[in-house]
């Protein structure tokens, strides 16, 4: 499954975020609407460096949906950032 | 029929798990299980005394947990990643122009590590992937005041 949400938190001294939920499944609306970009895109990069260009949508695919479930936590003395895809 | 699943079932049979214990660890052996993944293992109490069962079950997390000290300021980085993307990143390798590969072994190999992208073939990525999963390196360094964890979960 492609990501849907993603949850940014970012505390600092100075500054406090509430969490931040971005609407990534969002994005398809432009992803669809570009797709004939992208497509042409994509192709002609694969054949340029001599790569199956099936194979290459497929990785990418298979990129974007290994995503959820990724969480990445940094926190300092004074600053915390959290990120999560869902 | 699986040997894990067998084992549970012969568990089962000869009453030293519940019906209730027995799906549950059946539901664990599942790839697609919600369980924590790792060596999964149970004592259940039988008739001859306690049977200790180790069922193995797929990681789903590479976890990487820094601890470190950076000028007196305590810094601590919890990453999470899904095996999955572990195995899309591997797949993605196998992208790599022929010509960018060798340039790419041969400065891997000029900076001491031999490691051969080009070898890196689909049928040999989930034989990569199990052995990650058993995978689990502690750094400890006192010096530089840090500690590093990388393990799966």
């Amino acid at each position: 499954m492609t990501p849907n949400l993603a949850l940014v938190h970012i505390e600092t001294p100075q500054w406090r975020s509430i969490p931040l939920w971005i609407p990534l499944f969002l994005l398809w609306i432009p992803l669809i609407l570009l797709s004939p970009l992208i497509f042409l895109i994509i192709f002609g990069l694969s054949i340029a460096g001599k790569i199956n260009p099936w194979r290459a949508f497929r990785v990418l695919w298979d990129l974007s949906c290994a995503l959820p479930g990724t969480h990445v936590r940094v926190t300092t003395e004074d600053t915390k950032v959290l990120v999560r895809i869902l | 029929m699986n040997e894990n699943r067998r084992q549970i079932l012969d568990l089962l049979a000869a009453g030293k798990i519940t019906v209730d214990e027995a799906e549950r660890l059946l539901a664990a052996l599942e790839p697609d299980s919600t369980a924590t993944a790792g060596e999964f293992t149970s004592r259940f109490a039988g008739s001859n005394g306690t049977t200790e069962s180790k069922v193995k079950t797929r990681a789903k997390y590479l976890r990487v947990l820094v601890e470190a000290n950076e000028k007196g300021e305590p810094t601590t980085v919890n990453v999470r990643v899904p095996m999955q993307l572990l195995r899309a990143g591997v797949r993605l390798a196998s992208l790599i122009p022929a010509q960018a590969q060798e340039q790419l072994d041969a400065t891997l190999s000029r900076h001491g590590v031999p490691l051969t992208v080009s070898q890196i073939k689909p049928e040999n990525l989930e034989e990569l992937i199990d052995h990650l999963e058993d995978l689990s390196v502690d750094v400890d360094a006192k010096e530089e005041k840090a500690k590093v964890r990388v393990f799966c979960e």
